[in-house]
C-alpha cells in the first residue's frame, strides 16, 4: 500500500517546486514584460490605470517623437556612439583574442605561462575595479573623452583570450597541425589556413560576450568620457533622467522627458542585447555556456 | 662514417633551435595585438596608479604613505566598507541559494518546460548597468510598479517607505540578482545535465526520491562550481559603483555619493580633484581583487592552464 503513498508525498514535493519556479518566473519576468508594456504608455495610464495596461499607438509616436527628437535628436547620437562603441571594440577584442588564444594554445615558446597567467588574473580580476586607474592613465595620455580611448579600453578582453585558448587546445587536434607542417606550411600560413575557418564558433563566442560587455558598459565611458556628444546609450540614459527629473515624482517641468520617454529610452538600451540572446538562445542553452564560468 | 653523423646530429640541432627561435618569434607576432592592450589597459593602469598613491598629485612631489592615511582618516571610508559588505553578504547568499536551488529544481522536471523557465530566468541579464537601476527605480514606486498590488499590500505608500524598509544594501542585492543570476542558472542546467547518468540510475534504483537526487547526489557534485560563482560574485561585489551611483535619478533626497568604495575612489578623482587619494583608494580595491584572483589561480583547480 505504501505505492499509493508515495505518489501523495511527490506531489506536495512537485507543488512546492512548481509554486517556487512560478514565483521565479513573476520575479525574472514581470519587471521586462512591464518595462515592454510601459513604452506605448502615457504618464498618465501609467499612474492610474492597472500595471499591465496596454497602451496605444498614439502615445507609442508621441513618446517616441518626443524621445527622438529632444534635444537636437540627441538620442540618435547616443545610440550610434554605442554602436561605433561596440563595433569598434569587438573587432578590437578578436583581433586580440583570436590569434592571441591560437598562439597559446598551439605553441611552446619562452613567456607563455606568464601570459597565460596574467590573463587569467585579468579575467578573474572584475573590469569595473581597473576603472579609475584606466582614467588616470588616459588622463595622462590625452584619451579622456575620445572614441579611440573607450574603443581601445574595452577592446581589452582577456575573457575571449581565454576562451579561444581553451578552444584550440582542446577542439584543434594535434595531428591536423602537424600533417600541415610537412607539407611545407609555416606556422602564419597554418594560423589563417586552418585554424582561422575552423574558428568561426569560437570567434562567434568571443564577439557574443564581448558586444554584451561593451554594450552595457557604464561606469567606464561615464569616467571617460565627459563630452554628451560622446556618450553611450547607458549614460546618456542617465543624462536623461537626471536632466528631466523624469523619475522624481516632483511637479513636472516643461521638459517633453516624462516617464513614458525614459521607459523607452531604457527599452533602447535593453532591446538590441535582448534580441541578440534570442537569436543565440540555440547556441547559449546547447552548453556552450559551460565553459564560460564568468558572472 | 662516425664523423658524418656527428655532423648531421648538429647540424639537425641547429636546425631545431632555429625552428624554435622562428616559432617564438612568430607566436609573439600572433600575440603583439593582445599584449599590447594587456600592458596598456592592464598592467601599465595599475602600475601608475600604483606608483601615483604615493605623490601629492597637486605639487607632484613624493610624500610617501600620506595619500593612504587620508583615505583612511576620511570617516566616510569605513561608513563604505560597512555598506559593501552588508551588499555583498545579501547578494552572494542571495546567488548562492538562489542559483542551486532554481537550477537543481529545473533539473528535476521535464525538459521542455526547464528549458523555457530558464530563458525567462536569464532574459533579464539583457538589463544591465543603468538600464537596471532605472527599471528598479520605477519597479520600486508604489505609484507606477508592477507590483502595486504586493507593495500596497506591505503597507508601502511610496517609493521612500520600500526603499527605508528593505535597505539600500537590500535593495542593491535584488537589482544585481536580477540581472545576473538568470547566465548562472543557464550555467548550471548544463553542468547538471552533463553530469554522469550511471549515478543519477544507482541512485535511483537504490530508492532515492527526487530530492534527496537533487540534494544529495546532484549538488555535491556542482558545489565546487557554486563556491566558484560566490568567490567571483564576492569579487565582482566589491567593486559595487552603478546602483548607488545613479539611486540620484530618483530624486536629490535618494542621492549616495558615497555609499560604496569605488564611488569614494570616483569622488576624490572628480569632485575634489585629489588624483593621489583616489589612486590609492584604487590601488587598495585592485589589490583586493588581485589577491582573490591569485587565490582562485594557485589555490583551486578551476581554470586550467596546462
Amino acid at each position: 500500500m505504501s505505492t499509493r503513498q508515495a505518489p501523495m508525498r511527490l506531489n506536495l514535493g512537485r507543488f512546492v517546486v512548481f509554486a517556487i519556479l512560478a514565483f521565479a518566473v513573476c520575479f525574472y519576468g514581470i519587471p521586462l514584460l512591464w518595462l515592454f508594456l510601459a513604452g506605448t504608455r502615457s504618464e498618465a495610464s501609467l499612474l492610474t490605470d492597472p500595471p499591465f495596461a496596454l497602451g496605444t499607438w498614439e502615445a507609442f509616436s508621441r513618446t517616441w517623437t518626443n524621445l527622438t527628437t529632444y534635444n537636437n535628436f540627441q538620442i540618435i547620437t547616443w545610440a550610434t556612439n554605442s554602436l561605433i562603441y561596440s563595433v569598434g571594440g569587438v573587432l578590437l577584442s578578436l583581433v586580440a583574442s583570436i590569434p592571441g588564444g591560437y598562439a597559446l594554445a598551439q605553441s611552446e615558446f619562452p613567456g607563455r605561462k606568464l601570459i597565460l597567467t596574467l590573463t587569467l588574473i585579468a579575467m578573474i580580476t572584475p573590469s569595473t575595479a581597473v576603472v579609475l586607474p584606466i582614467f588616470l592613465e588616459m588622463n595622462l595620455l590625452g584619451l579622456n573623452n575620445t572614441y579611440a580611448g573607450l574603443i581601445l579600453a574595452s577592446g581589452f578582453f582577456p575573457f575571449g583570450v581565454y576562451l579561444t585558448y581553451v578552444y584550440f587546445s582542446t577542439s584543434l587536434p594535434k595531428g591536423v597541425m602537424d600533417s600541415a607542417r610537412v607539407d611545407g606550411a609555416n606556422r602564419f600560413e597554418l594560423f589563417t589556413r586552418i585554424a582561422l575557418p575552423l574558428a568561426r564558433p569560437i570567434i562567434a563566442l568571443v564577439a557574443f560576450f564581448s558586444f554584451l560587455a561593451i554594450w552595457s558598459n557604464y561606469f567606464l565611458a561615464f569616467v571617460l568620457l565627459s563630452d554628451d556628444k560622446l556618450y553611450n546609450l547607458p549614460v546618456g540614459l542617465t543624462a536623461l533622467v537626471s536632466g528631466s527629473g523624469a523619475l522624481s515624482n516632483l511637479p513636472s517641468n516643461d521638459v517633453p522627458i516624462k516617464k513614458p520617454e525614459v521607459v523607452l529610452a531604457a527599452i533602447l538600451v535593453v532591446l538590441p542585447v535582448l534580441l541578440i540572446f534570442m537569436a543565440a538562445q540555440r547556441f547559449v542553452r546547447s552548453g556552450m555556456l559551460s565553459g564560460a564560468e564568468k558572472g | 662514417m662516425g664523423a658524418a653523423t656527428t655532423a648531421t646530429a648538429a647540424d639537425r640541432a641547429k636546425r631545431a633551435r632555429r625552428k624554435a627561435v622562428r616559432d617564438t618569434r612568430m607566436s609573439y607576432l600572433l600575440l603583439a595585438p593582445y599584449l599590447v592592450l594587456l600592458v596598456m589597459f592592464g598592467i601599465f593602469p595599475i602600475a601608475y596608479a600604483f606608483g601615483l598613491s604615493f605623490f601629492d598629485t597637486i605639487e607632484m612631489v613624493f610624500w610617501g604613505f600620506t595619500n593612504y592615511q587620508f583615505v583612511f582618516d576620511d570617516f566616510r571610508v569605513p561608513a563604505s566598507v560597512v555598506n559593501v559588505l552588508a551588499f555583498v553578504g545579501i547578494w552572494v547568499t542571495m546567488t548562492m541559494i538562489g542559483v542551486a536551488a532554481l537550477s537543481l529544481m529545473l533539473d528535476s522536471i521535464n525538459r521542455k518546460t526547464a528549458n523555457t523557465l530558464r530563458t525567462i530566468y536569464f532574459l533579464p541579464g539583457a538589463v544591465t548597468s543603468s538600464a537596471i537601476v532605472v527599471l528598479w527605480l520605477f519597479v520600486l514606486d508604489p505609484s507606477v510598479s508592477p507590483f502595486q498590488p504586493v507593495l500596497h499590500t506591505l503597507g508601502w505608500a511610496t517609493r521612500a517607505d520600500v526603499i527605508a524598509s528593505v535597505g539600500l544594501a537590500g535593495i542593491f542585492a535584488i537589482m544585481a540578482y536580477f540581472s545576473a543570476s538568470g547566465g548562472w542558472i543557464v550555467v548550471f542546467g548544463g553542468a547538471l545535465s552533463s553530469l554522469p547518468t550511471e549515478v543519477m540510475e544507482a541512485a535511483r534504483i537504490d530508492g532515492a526520491n527526487r530530492f534527496q537526487l537533487a540534494t544529495r547526489i546532484k549538488l555535491p557534485m556542482i558545489w565546487r562550481s557554486l563556491v566558484l560563482m560566490g568567490i567571483l560574485s564576492f569579487a565582482g561585489g566589491l567593486q559595487l559603483f552603478v546602483e548607488p551611483q545613479l539611486m540620484g535619478l530618483a530624486g536629490p533626497q535618494f542621492a549616495q555619493n558615497d555609499w560604496s568604495l569605488n564611488q569614494m575612489a570616483f569622488q576624490y578623482a572628480f569632485r575634489m580633484g585629489d588624483f593621489g587619494a583616489s589612486a590609492a583608494l584604487s590601488t587598495l580595491l585592485v589589490g583586493a581583487s588581485i589577491v582573490i584572483a591569485l587565490v582562485i589561480v594557485f589555490a583551486t583547480r578551476f581554470y586550467k592552464i596546462d
